[in-house]
Formats: C-alpha cells, sequence, structure tokens
C-alpha cells in the first residue's frame, strides 16, 4: 500500500452519525455552560447565607492560628536574641572580668546588663541561666544562687539545691525545676545550670 | 443578535455579550470540532465533552483572536491541544484503561455506532497511534492542512509534522493492510 492509497482508504472512514437532537442541543448546552461559568452570575446563584457564615468561621480560624504562629515566631525570635547568655564562654569572660562583684548578667530587649555588687563580696558558685518570658517580654539572665533580682517586672530570689535544682520565688510566685509549681500562670520560665 | 450569519460580526456580537451570537458560531462549526475530537478519542461521549471544553475555552478566549486568520483554524487549535492534553491525562490516569478504551471500539462494541466496517477499522487503527502522530494525520488528511499550518497549530517543526506523518502512515499500513484499497 502506498502513500496516496492510505491516504484514500483513511479518509473514506466516516465517523458514527451524531443525532439531529444532540445537533440542535449542543449550541444550548455550550451557550448554558458560558452563563454558567459566567463569573458574575455564578457569584450571585452561589451566595448563600449559611455558606458565608461558614466562610466566616473559618477564615476567623485561620487569622487566629496565623497570629499565635506569628506570636508563637516573635516569641522563639526573643529566645534566640537572648541566647548570648546560653554561652559559657562569654558568661565566663565577663565574670573574669568583674570577680565576684558580678550579682547577675541580664538580658532584654534594652539589651545586656550587668548587676554588680557594691563590693566583692558574691559567692563564687557555679552559674544559672534563666529564662522569663511573660507573654509579651523575655528576659534572660545568668545569676547565682541566693541572689535577689529585679526582672519581668518583679523581684526574684533565686536558690539552688545540692542536687542541680533550681527554685526561684518571687513576689506572687514560687517556680521550681524540679516540680514546676507556679502560683502564676502567665509566667514561662525556663532554668538550669550554666 | 443582530441576525446576520457573517462570521466576523458573529464573533463581534459574541465579544459583547450576546449568548445567541455564540450559539450561531457553535452550530456552524460544531461538526467539524466534534470529527477532530472524535478521530482523537475513538469515543463518542470523550469527542462530545472534549468539543464542548474547545468550545467554552474559545469563548473565554475569544478576546486573543485574530480577527486576520480563520475562526475554525483557530477552533481546531484549541480543540486540537485540548485532545492531546485529555490523552496525556489518560495515560496518566491508568495505562491500562487507555489501552482497554483503544480496544474498546472493536472488541466490546462490534458495531461502535459506525456506518461501515471500513470506518470502524480505520478509527480502531487511528487508536492505536501514539496522539501527537494522530494528531498529525487527523490536520493533514482529515482536515487537509499542510505539514507547515499542522506544525504551527501543533507547535512544532514542520519537520516534526512531516516525520509524524511518515511513522503514523507506516503504521496504518501495517494494520490496514488487509482492507480493500483502490490501487493507484
Amino acid at each position: 500500500m502506498n502513500n496516496p492509497e492510505i491516504e484514500s482508504l483513511l479518509k473514506k472512514a466516516r465517523l458514527p452519525e451524531i443525532s439531529e437532537e444532540s445537533l440542535a442541543m449542543f449550541p444550548r448546552r455550550i451557550v448554558a455552560g458560558i452563563q454558567h461559568n459566567d463569573p458574575r452570575g455564578r457569584a450571585a446563584r452561589n451566595f448563600s447565607p449559611r455558606l458565608a457564615w461558614a466562610f466566616g468561621l473559618v477564615a476567623c480560624i485561620v487569622i487566629a492560628f496565623a497570629v499565635g504562629h506569628w506570636r508563637g515566631l516573635t516569641e522563639n525570635e526573643m529566645v534566640h536574641a537572648n541566647d548570648t547568655l546560653a554561652s559559657v564562654e562569654l558568661v565566663r569572660e565577663t565574670l573574669a572580668m568583674f570577680p565576684n562583684r558580678i550579682r547577675a548578667i541580664v538580658e532584654d530587649e534594652h539589651g545586656l546588663n550587668l548587676v554588680l555588687s557594691d563590693s566583692d563580696n558574691v559567692p563564687v558558685s557555679a552559674p544559672i541561666y534563666i529564662r522569663i518570658c511573660d507573654g509579651k517580654h523575655c528576659s534572660s539572665l545568668v545569676t547565682f544562687s541566693g541572689q535577689e533580682i529585679q526582672i519581668a517586672g518583679q523581684k526574684i530570689t533565686v536558690l539552688s539545691d545540692a542536687r542541680g535544682g533550681i527554685i526561684l520565688e518571687g513576689n506572687k510566685f514560687v517556680w521550681s525545676s524540679t516540680s514546676r509549681i507556679y502560683a502564676s500562670g502567665n509566667l514561662k520560665i525556663e532554668a538550669k545550670p550554666l | 443578535m443582530a441576525g446576520s450569519n457573517d462570521e466576523s460580526k458573529l464573533i463581534e456580537h459574541s465579544l459583547s455579550g450576546d449568548p445567541e451570537a455564540y450559539a450561531a458560531l457553535v452550530a456552524q462549526h460544531q461538526i467539524m470540532i466534534r470529527a477532530v475530537t472524535f478521530r482523537m478519542t475513538g469515543s463518542l461521549d470523550d469527542a462530545e465533552e472534549l468539543a464542548q471544553d474547545a468550545f467554552l475555552r474559545a469563548y473565554r478566549q475569544l478576546a486573543s483572536f485574530n480577527n486576520g486568520s480563520k475562526f475554525s483554524t483557530w477552533l481546531c487549535k484549541i480543540a486540537i491541544n485540548l485532545s492531546l492534553d485529555w490523552r496525556r491525562r489518560e495515560r496518566r490516569r491508568d495505562d491500562i484503561h487507555s489501552e482497554w478504551a483503544a480496544n474498546a471500539i472493536s472488541e466490546n462494541n462490534p458495531g461502535g455506532g459506525f456506518p461501515d466496517e471500513l470506518s470502524r477499522r480505520v478509527q480502531s487503527a487511528l487508536n492505536h497511534l501514539p496522539a501527537k502522530q494522530r494528531a498529525a494525520i487527523v490536520l493533514t488528511i482529515y482536515e487537509n492542512q499542510s505539514h507547515a499550518e499542522a506544525a504551527k497549530m501543533l507547535g512544532c517543526t514542520e519537520a516534526t509534522v512531516s516525520w509524524r506523518v511518515f511513522a503514523a502512515r507506516q503504521k496504518l499500513k501495517r494494520l490496514l493492510k488487509d482492507l480493500p484499497h483502490e490501487q493507484s
């Protein structure tokens, strides 16, 4: 079979017959499809108060989730910013600069601050790293057992026991690293020997 | 609607939002488009669905139609490309189903709605061609387009179309060799 022969054969092939009814209905269906897909018409047809409420509810949940997530990120960013004090090397160097005088190294939104004693009477002990978040702000500090520090808007006494357990005592709360006792629920506290 | 059968007027009225004008355009071109989609799919149902999609897409893109070119050619381009996309989707969805679809006419539905055995055999052979080769045959043999026109429509070179037509002919000759044909 050569090329003209195969082409002739292909052209002889007829299509299944399409009914008159189908031919008549087809343009109508296209027009109906156009009207159905028209954005203005579709919006008007699809509007349902119940659906609108459902969309509103979903939108609120999404926004609440996004805000919570954003706040979480912000808080985490603060933690990262305050991680300077987690550096043992930096703390050692700072302590070496003011032997027995540093009561605390505090880092908050204003930066790093040293809390110094008037005289070199701060006893030598293992430094304790503390991070306190009150929901809006986070502060980190390195201090020692027995020190009384002003942080998160209140005076806090830091104590540690022989087994490395840490107790924080504030005006409105008591917190223990072993039992996680809270007297005030809005503070988020982390403490560990450095 | 203005009542005119002039194609450019119908296009103009369609663009201004007259659905009756577009219905008239559909009525004028539906047989050609449905033939193209049938040759590409081998199924009346799929062909009708693809033809419907082609006309709906053409309506959405009507503003981009260049009045200097033929409306039927523009429509055909949309239909053939939709058919090629359809073939890709079908292949991805299920190769076995596609194979079954290719054989459906000859095995499960001996008549297949075809007016004669030759027509049924030819479509069955077309169904066995790769989609791009089939598109090349549909455009050049059934739509009487030159290889250059088909290339433009398919977005490939003229040489590619010539090669696809050549390869398709070879396969069709093998598949249809037992059919009686006129000696040239």
